[in-house]
Order: C-alpha cells, then structure tokens, then sequence
C-alpha cells in the first residue's frame, strides 16, 4: 500500500509541504491529487468540488516536476506566454505576469534564449515561471530542485518564499529534503510508510516531533537517541543515562519500563572541564557543518553522541571534552517510537 | 606514498580546453574529495583517473608508474559512476558480484568478498532480493557495493550521492568513510555539494576553470583559504563576495568595498599587491553580526532583513545593504525571530579575506584596530 487513510485538508493561501524520505507515498498522494493517478479508495475535494473523478486537465492546476518540463525550440518568453494566450489573456495582462515572473526568477538574461539551449538548472526555473505565471488554483511541485545546482535552489526557493507570501498563491510541494520544508512551508505534513505521521508548523514539528522517526528526519543531523531501562533508585522511579553525571527521576502517568530519551546535537553543550551537570566524553570526529558550526562526534560511555558547537569551541578529535544535556530539551519517547508525555527530573539541581 | 599523480594534465575537445594543466598529488589511503562548480571539468578528470579516456597533454602516474597510456582494464582503479544501472535479472548478490565474475575470479573467493562489502554496506539482508524490490537508497547501497568491491586500493567515485534523500546521504556519509578506512583505500571522491565536502574529506581538492587551484587537509584549507574558489565553495550558506580595491598609501594598504573600507594585512601575500588593484573581498555568513551597533574595532553599516529562512538549528538571514545582497547565519537560539526591517551588522575585519580579481589569489585580510 503506497498510501494508507490520509485524510488532510492545504489550506489555501499557503505553501504545504508533503516531507519524508523516499517511498513513504508522498509522490504517490501528489499524483492523486493531480488526478494522474486515481485513489484505490477515497475522495479528493478542491474546496466543495469532488474531483476524484476529473481528468488532471479539468483541474486547473499548476505542475512543476522533478525534471523540467519545458517547450522546446522556443524562447523563454513564449514558454512562459503560450498557456496564457491558451487562457486568452490580452496582452497587457501577459506582459505584466511574464515580467513578475521572470524579474522573480532572474531570467532576464535568458528571456529570448530557446530553451533548448538552456542548461537543465535554467530551464527548469522556465518550468517554475511558467506555471506561477498561469495563477492557477494551486501549484504542485514534486521535488523541483533535487537536480538542480546549490545556486539555482537558492534562487527557486527564495522566489516561491517571495511568490507565497506576497502574492497568496496556493502551493503543494512534495519533497524529501528538510530545508525545503523547513524554509518554505507554512504546513509541513509528514510521511512515512504510508501515512501522515504529523502535520503541523515547521517550528512546532522541529521542537515537538510526535515520534522517532520526525526527531531524526528534521535536523541536520537529526536527534540523537538513547534506550533507557526505568529502574528503581532511592525508591524513585529513574534512569541511568550516560548523558547525566547522576540517575534522573521519571515522572509521568502510566510508566513503561522502556523509554528512549532524544536530544537534539545543538543542545547538547559542551565544557572545558567538569561541571556538576556534566558528563565526560571523548572527541572521535570534528567536522565542519552548516554556518560553520563543528560537527563533534563524541563518545560518551561507549555510546556515540552528537553535538553541534560554536565555531571558537577548539576541541579537537582525541581531546576529552565535558558535556551538559539541559533537561528543557531532552524528548522521551516510547518502545513504539510515539512521544510520551514524562518528565525527566534532576534529583539534586 | 602517493598514489595518483597528475602533472600538467590537459584536456581539449576539439578547440575547446576543458583542463588546462592541471596538477593534483593524492597521498595513498587518503580521502581526497575534489569539489567545484558545476562544469569545472570534474567529469572529465574523472574520465582522466579511470583511463575511459586519454589527455590531450601531461602525464597521469598511479602508485608511482606512468598510467598515461593504460585504458581502464590495466589501471586497476576501482570505479563508481553518478548514476549507476544495476542489472534487473541479476539478484542484489550477482550484481555485487558482476566485477569480480567479469575478472573470472571463483565462486569461492567471490562468496567472503560480496558478504564483506555487503555487510560494511548494510545491505546483506537484501543479497536474495532483485533490484526492483529495493528502494532508492538501497539501490545506490547495492551499486556502492558493486563499485568498491574491486580488489584494488584506489577508487574513484564520482558524485555517487547525488539525487539522493539527503537524509539517506547523511547516514551514507559515515559508511563512506568508514568504508574507505576499512578498505585502506585511496578515494578520489567528486562533489560540488560543500557540506557533502566538508562532512567527507582528509583532504581537498579545489577545481576552478579546469585547475586545480588549491589543494590541503580541509581544516587548513577551510581557515585560511589561499584562493577565492576556496572560500566561496567550502561553507553553507555561501559566502559573500564583493568587488573591492586596494589604495597604496603612506606605509598601509587599504580596501575600499563600497560597504566597508579597511586597511588591509597582505604581509604574506605571494605577490605583493599594488595601488588601485582589484580585488574580492569574501566574508563568511557567520562573520556578519547582526545588531553589533558600537561593538569596538568592528566595520558597521546599515541594512535591512529581506527574508529569514529558519532552518531549525540555524536561520539565515537575507539582507540588503543599499543595492548590495548581503547573508549571514545565527543560531536559532539567538535569532529572536524579529523581523524589524532595519539593522546594524558587524563585521570582525579579521574576518574579512582579500583576494586578486584577476587570479582568485589570496592577498591577506583586514586589520582589526581595537
């Protein structure tokens, strides 16, 4: 089953991202909703209109895909112009959107240049500006920018932020990498197997992933995790984690024996020397990450830990280095990988 | 010892040189990752490496004898190509194994081989399986697995991890190198994507125009980058350049880049730098300080927040300071998620690097004055 009992409404106005990795059905959903493709069971609404049934042509929507789909052996400025002379629009209003369009995307060095003529990265930001000029009902994309160059993505992505916030168009954009989600969405709703497992704001699905899988996906890298056994110290119900100098306690309703404790790598802190909340560990790796914030992978009790730090932190792989989880970070999750509701507690702060 | 040694390397097709004599020494069991922009030559250096085709001019030496010469079959260099095809009516198992039939090496050395490499890769619970029952990262799992199981020490990988879930491309990131210190191999490994670079490398290779224009341990290399290619390439989000030029005057040389005006240190410049030169002045994102009004010693000017993209650990920030675009990047806990038009940024001069226009070589940097 590529996708199992989605039910999920895009609110108009807004960018919603279908996020997750490949094969967890978020192509597959698109297509429905694009009518290439027809629900084994279930219904597709666009606003009161069922269109389960619709060729994808009475949809009027727009489709940008992987691959650039373009006209070949015309201009940019035709690519652009022919749907809209379809919907006859008088040449005022055509000028106007083509002008939007390309000033958005910086084609006009490109405006008169046939197509096929055009790099892959080019004509692909042809596809985009097409379709935006079109306003149609909403806009798909699936996955626009994963063959495109680092440049190109930036300005597809800072084109469509600009193209839904100020111009309101609706978008549906499928993808497998977090920072399109994170950078574009107003609604990231994200899949796995098959199913919706959150849908919820970029922010909220960052710092409250409902599950496992959500605390891995987003983040680079994603949460670390650690199994716990809930024991029994000093009469309390705790842990002995490898990531505290000293048991914590566990208070929730409905304990399970299993729990797994998530902290993201840029919350766990690191120190020169021991504090009362730190624990030791030693620096296997040091890489340079995003904004030039290291990438340390530590050992901490034959566990592997990652930690993002400041660019001045001068640890080094070999060197011992003290670690501080703040407990207002740490998630705990249970066997199945869904979040529980329990609180860590340091018994002597 | 090295292991591959190209000197002088050019590449013509036709009128047209795509690899202008270039250079490069690749010390054996090292990870050298060779990343540019797009079109750089970094296809056709790979074809250079694995013998598929010849140079116009220069020498290719491997493990210290003249390839030159050799096509693929003599080079012995493992091979992994961008977009591989796995066989469909071969099992994931006969796939991996291909390369070492195709050298008709028995069944009984084939067997420990395929089950090593498949266990490094973590795909030996899909050897039964036909490749159109894996997913995409398990294909280019199975593929990994046919290009390096070769019996040599010397590989090259050609952007292997394109296209790829980029969540997959992290897990893969650590099997790569995990992989290569297994193997005690030497990986040539092509990318342009920085921080598939920067997670990778011992050493880098920078590619710019068909040369090889800087070549160190990446630590050292990120640091203090000697070219302009360097500095732009290695880092997330990218760099900010601005045209820039140079003012000789009594005992200092100063820089004058519309936004900031600075004087300058080019004590260890290669060749000292003249009176009116043009110049690129690249500052990283994370040097741009936001609201660092009156800080000492720092250059300051005013701009105004045209976007924020909160990527969840980090949000970059996309200003304009007049008609210039200007990047930088916070962490998230310090970005307070204002978006007041208007700000102060800050910039250590130190921070500032200076290289010639015309040969992208690093001249020196700016002076902090406390």
């Amino acid at each position: 089953m590529a996708v199992e009992g989605v039910t999920i409404a895009f609110r108009s106005s807004a960018v919603t991202c279908l996020l997750g990795p490949s094969g967890c059905g978020k192509t597959t959903l698109m297509r429905m909703i694009a009518g290439l493709e027809r629900p084994t069971a279930g219904d597709v609404f666009f606003d009161d209109e069922r269109v389960t049934d619709l060729p994808t042509r009475k949809r009027k929507i727009g489709m940008v895909f992987q691959y650039p789909v373009v006209y070949p052996g015309i201009s940019v400025r035709r690519n652009i112009e022919l749907p809209l002379l379809h919907e006859k629009h008088p040449e005022t209003e055509r000028r106007k959107r083509i002008d939007e369009v390309v000033e958005m995307l910086r084609l006009q060095d490109s405006i008169d240049t046939n197509v096929s003529r055009l790099d892959m990265a080019t004509r692909q930001k042809v596809a985009v500006a097409r379709e935006i000029a079109r306003q149609p009902r909403f806009i798909l994309f699936d996955e626009p920018i994963t063959n495109v160059d680092v440049e190109t993505k930036i300005q597809i992505r800072r084109a469509l932020k600009v193209l839904t916030k100020q111009r309101k168009q609706t978008v549906i954009y499928v993808t497998h990498d977090q920072t399109d989600a994170m950078t574009l969405a107003d609604q990231i709703a994200l899949m796995n197997q098959g199913r919706i497992v959150q849908c919820d704001g970029p922010r909220a699905l960052y710092d409250r992933p409902a599950d496992v899988f959500g605390g891995w996906f987003l983040g680079n890298p994603g949460m670390n995790y650690f199994e716990q056994e809930v024991v029994e110290v000093g009469g309390a119900a705790s842990i002995v984690s490898p990531l505290f100098p000293r048991p914590l306690r566990v208070i929730g309703r409905d304990l399970e024996r299993r729990i797994v404790v998530g902290i993201r790598p840029e919350h766990v802190e690191i120190r020169g020397a021991p504090t009362p909340r730190a624990v030791r560990a030693r620096i296997l790796r040091k890489t340079i990450g995003v904004g030039g914030r290291y990438l340390l992978v530590a050992q901490v009790d034959g566990q592997v830990v990652k930690v993002k730090v400041a660019p001045e932190v001068g640890a080094r792989a070999g060197d011992e280095a003290w670690l501080e989880c703040p407990l207002k970070w740490v998630r705990v999750f249970g066997r199945d990988g869904g979040r529980r509701d329990v609180q860590l507690l340091d018994p002597a702060p | 010892m090295v292991a591959i040694e190209l000197s002088e390397v050019t590449k013509s097709y036709g009128q047209k040189p795509v690899l202008r004599g270039l250079a490069l020494s690749v010390e054996a069991g090292s990870f050298l990752v060779v990343c540019g922009p797009p079109a750089c030559g970094k296809s056709v250096l790979v074809r250079m490496l694995t013998g598929l085709e010849k140079p116009s001019s220069g020498k290719i030496l491997l493990r210290g004898r003249d390839a030159t010469e050799q096509g693929p079959a003599e080079r012995n260099v493992g091979y992994v190509p961008q977009s591989f095809a796995l066989y469909p009516h071969y099992s994931v198992h006969e796939n991996i194994a291909y390369p070492l039939t195709l050298m008709r090496m028995s069944r009984r050395e084939i067997e420990p081989k395929v089950r090593q490499v498949s266990e490094q890769l973590k795909i030996a619970h899909l050897l039964g399986k036909s490749p159109n029952q894996l997913s995409g990262g398990e294909k280019q799992r199975v593929a990994l697995a046919r290009g390096i199981i070769k019996p040599t020490d010397v590989f090259v990988l050609d952007d292997p991890l394109t296209g790829l879930d980029f969540k997959l491309r992290e897990q893969l990131f650590d099997d790569l190198r995990q992989l290569q210190q297994g193997l005690r191999a030497t990986f040539v490994f092509m990318t342009s994507d920085p921080l598939e670079a920067l997670a990778l490398a011992d050493q880098i290779a920078v590619l710019d125009g068909g040369r090889v224009v800087e070549t160190g341990a990446v630590a050292d290399v990120y640091r203090r980058p000697l070219h302009v290619r360097t500095m732009e390439l290695l880092g997330a989000p990218p760099s900010n350049r601005l045209p820039g030029v140079l003012r000789r005057g009594a005992g200092e040389i100063r820089c004058d880049a519309g936004l900031f005006e600075f004087a300058v240190d080019a004590s260890e410049a290669k060749v000292p730098p003249f009176d009116l030169q043009k110049v690129d002045v690249v500052i990283r994102p994370q040097d741009i300080l936001l609201g660092a009004e009156g800080r000492d010693g720092l250059l300051g000017c005013r701009a105004d927040v045209i976007l924020e993209e909160d990527l969840g650990a980090e949000v970059v920030v996309f200003l304009r300071a007049g008609e210039t675009p200007i990047v930088t990047v916070v962490p998230y806990g310090e970005r307070e998620g204002t978006t007041e038009e208007g700000v102060t940024i800050g910039v250590d001069p130190a921070a500032v690097a200076v290289f010639a226009a015309d040969t992208g070589i690093r001249l020196g940097q700016g002076v902090r004055h406390s």
